[in-house]
């Protein structure tokens, strides 16, 4: 480094770096909104990958963990934002702080495992170097730095994650500190995740642990499936549904009257409203049943719409990788690793209130169901691994993608949050999420972002409690 | 009968059973394997499992040494807790010719070895040790490969062995495969 006597006269400054985002309006044009289609280059390009990490991985509020998975000081879990390692872990004030999981000493993971209880800190394996559940350096072994003045021990910790905040039971960080509050970033999407969140007084629990996978595809073919892709059930997912309901994937009677998508800033959801399609294919009778009488009792808390919507055939996504399933009850995120992988974690919620017997048949149902061995799950894998492998083609990866089914059926009369769609049968939550990330590509500030044209409501101002 | 508990796992055993039984039982295990390597999953539920299965698969956490959780624990995340019912519900979907990860077909290998068989305290039920090798190829070049460990119990009942209780823990905390398209 250097080898006279100003050598280490200034001292190392450890604060913790934010860097700022960056424009690719070029990236942003792969996303062509007049024609429907999305360039292939979204899932294969290293240059367009590293720049997800940085607009929207970087930037976006992200979520990190559910309230019951860590309910007292010093628990802890580990989990990813992008591909950042990073501990989330419960305050003394009960406040939850989030920290990259990397010693400032020479980067040396500092946390090995999944989850802990009550621990009083995190000690680095390489030089000892210990921090304590705030993130903050307590101590290095031997105490060799104690008297060395230039030790600057107070400025030196794990980076925290800039912003912490919750909603319902949900804690979600954001590394960037301008972003706007979580509400606000969640904006009138709040209203759909309250059909998971609040549909009973008491709210929400994880069943301990998850199960966690990699599968080799591009991460926003999960995302985007979540977001609004009923249309694959019906054939992907014909062999579960015969294995399990024995026969097709019922869309209900009142399809054409009631079947909607929504998406909020990238955010959405479809939906069939038909009460109990999605938890009917768990196979549980006795689960059918609960979720009958929690859509009758909850119609005070969420109004009828929503009653209708706890249990019904529905998949959702929280730009930009966190999706969920009501009814069959599995949250789940898309971790990304590289443009070709992703890790994906599962995990089940129930009401706290719940029965004992219905919180066990939902976990056994999400695992027939929804996780590696599920008999839904399987199939998806196997499309979504392909989708991304072919196209290490050269020629192949020229050719343009079809993004336009329900091109023209906004629903500008139907009294729900968002931009409105007829059907659930629709691509228009998978052309507003590209649209939200084109718009992630294109601006470089919240400013533009929260108030960008194509996929923030114009209804946003109105008020949604029934 | 902590034995046919399923969130018991094995402690230790020292009586082995007779070498008639170890080897009938050893036997029992590679034809399972072979069935399972073919598909033969309806037969394997007809053959080889027992109208009261308890199948189990947890989620492996890493957790420090210290953390008296340990690494995994009955009624939390799992990949399998069946019952003859569940099993059965996964044995159906093989047989959908829309089963889209089945079909082309997987090829499959179950390797079995390790294999330790012991009396309990109930007559007519072993417990067998045994540690796996599963390898599925499809497609091209798709290769997952998934080992661990087994915990059985079999049941000798008009003379055919039946399996009663498989605790199956496998080395992988996360599961590096898309999917878990067989049974172990
Ligand atoms: S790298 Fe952590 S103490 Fe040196
Ligand atoms: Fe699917």
């Amino acid at each position: 480094m250097c080898d006279n006597n100003s050598c280490g006269s200034a001292r190392p400054n450890m604060k913790p770096v934010y860097p700022k985002a960056d424009k690719y309006p070029e990236f942003a044009k792969l996303v062509d909104e007049e024609k429907s289609q999305v360039d292939r280059r979204v899932f294969t390009d290293e240059e367009v990958y590293q720049a997800e990490l940085k607009q929207i991985f970087a930037r976006a509020w992200l979520f990190l963990a559910h309230d019951s998975q860590i309910p007292n000081p010093g628990d802890f879990i580990r989990t990813s934002m992008g591909e950042d390692d990073i501990i989330v872990v419960r305050q003394r004030d009960k406040s939850v702080g989030a920290f990259i999981n990397s010693c400032p000493h020479r980067g040396n993971r500092v946390c090995h495992v999944d989850s802990g209880k009550k621990s009083r800190g995190f000690i680095c394996n390489y030089h000892g170097w210990s921090f304590g559940i705030d993130g903050g350096l307590r101590g290095t072994d031997g105490g060799v730095y104690d008297k060395d003045e230039t030790f600057e021990k107070s400025e030196i910790g794990l980076p925290p994650v800039a912003q912490v905040q919750s909603y319902k039971g949900l804690i979600f960080g954001a590394f960037d500190p301008e972003a706007p509050s979580l509400e606000e970033f969640l904006g009138d999407f709040t209203f759909y995740l309250d059909i998971m969140l609040d549909n009973d007084q008491g709210g929400t629990e994880f069943i301990g642990g998850a199960i966690k996978s990699e599968i080799s595809c591009n991460w926003k073919f999960p995302a985007e499936n979540f977001v609004g892709d009923i249309l694959h059930a019906s054939w992907t997912h014909q062999s579960g549904a015969q294995a399990i309901l024995g026969g097709g994937v019922d869309l209900g009677k009142r399809y054409d009257e009631l079947a909607f998508q929504a998406s909020i800033y990238g955010h959405g959801i479809e939906s069939n409203l038909d009460k109990v399609g999605n938890t009917r294919t768990l196979g549980y009778p006795d689960l059918v049943d609960y979720v009958f009488d929690l859509s009758e009792k909850a119609k005070d808390r969420l109004g009828e719409v929503r009653a209708r919507a706890i249990g019904a055939v529905s998949s959702s996504n929280v730009f930009p990788n966190f999706s969920f399933l009501p009814g069959q009850n599995t949250f789940r995120v898309w971790h990304p690793r590289g443009p070709d992988k992703i890790e994906l974690v599962v995990w089940t919620i129930v009401n706290k209130n719940a029965p004992d017997h219905i919180k066990e048949q939902y976990r056994k149902g999400v695992m027939m169901t929804f996780s590696p061995g599920g008999v839904f799950e399987m199939d998806d894998g196997e499309n979504w691994e392909y989708s991304t492998k072919v196209n290490e083609g050269y020629m192949t990866r020229q050719q343009p993608l079809h993004y336009a089914l329900g091109v023209g059926t906004l629903d500008e009369e139907r009294d729900l949050p968002g931009i409105v769609h007829k059907g659930s049968k629709n691509e228009a939550n998978q052309r507003l999420f590209y649209s939200r990330w084109a718009e992630f590509m294109k601006y470089d500030n919240w400013d533009d972002l929260q108030n960008s044209k194509v996929t923030l409501p114009q209804n946003k101002k109105q008020q949604w409690s029934d | 009968m902590t034995i046919l508990d399923i969130a018991v796992p094995f402690s230790n055993f020292s009586d082995y059973a007779d070498a008639l039984t170890e080897r009938l039982l050893t036997q029992r295990l590679f034809a399972e394997a072979r069935i399972l390597d073919k598909e033969g999953y309806e037969e394997w539920l007809a053959d080889f499992i027992d109208e009261k299965i308890q199948y189990w698969m947890p989620d492996m956490e890493t957790r420090r040494r210290d953390d008296v959780r340990g690494t995994f624990c009955y009624g939390e995340a799992a990949y399998f807790d069946d019952s003859i019912k569940e099993l059965t519900i996964r044995v159906k979907r093989y047989n959908e010719p829309s089963a889209w990860a089945d079909n082309p077909a997987t090829r499959h290998v179950h390797l079995i070895s390790n294999i330790e068989v012991f009396n309990t305290e109930i007559a007519n039920h072993y417990a067998v040790c045994s540690v796996f090798e599963n390898i599925r190829n499809r497609n091209m070049a798709d290769q997952d490969v998934i080992h661990g460990r087994r915990e059985d119990i079999w049941k000798l009942e008009n003379g055919v062995f039946k399996l009663v209780i498989r605790r199956i823990f496998i080395v992988q905390n996360v599961l590096l495969s898309k999917n878990l398209n067989t049974f172990l």
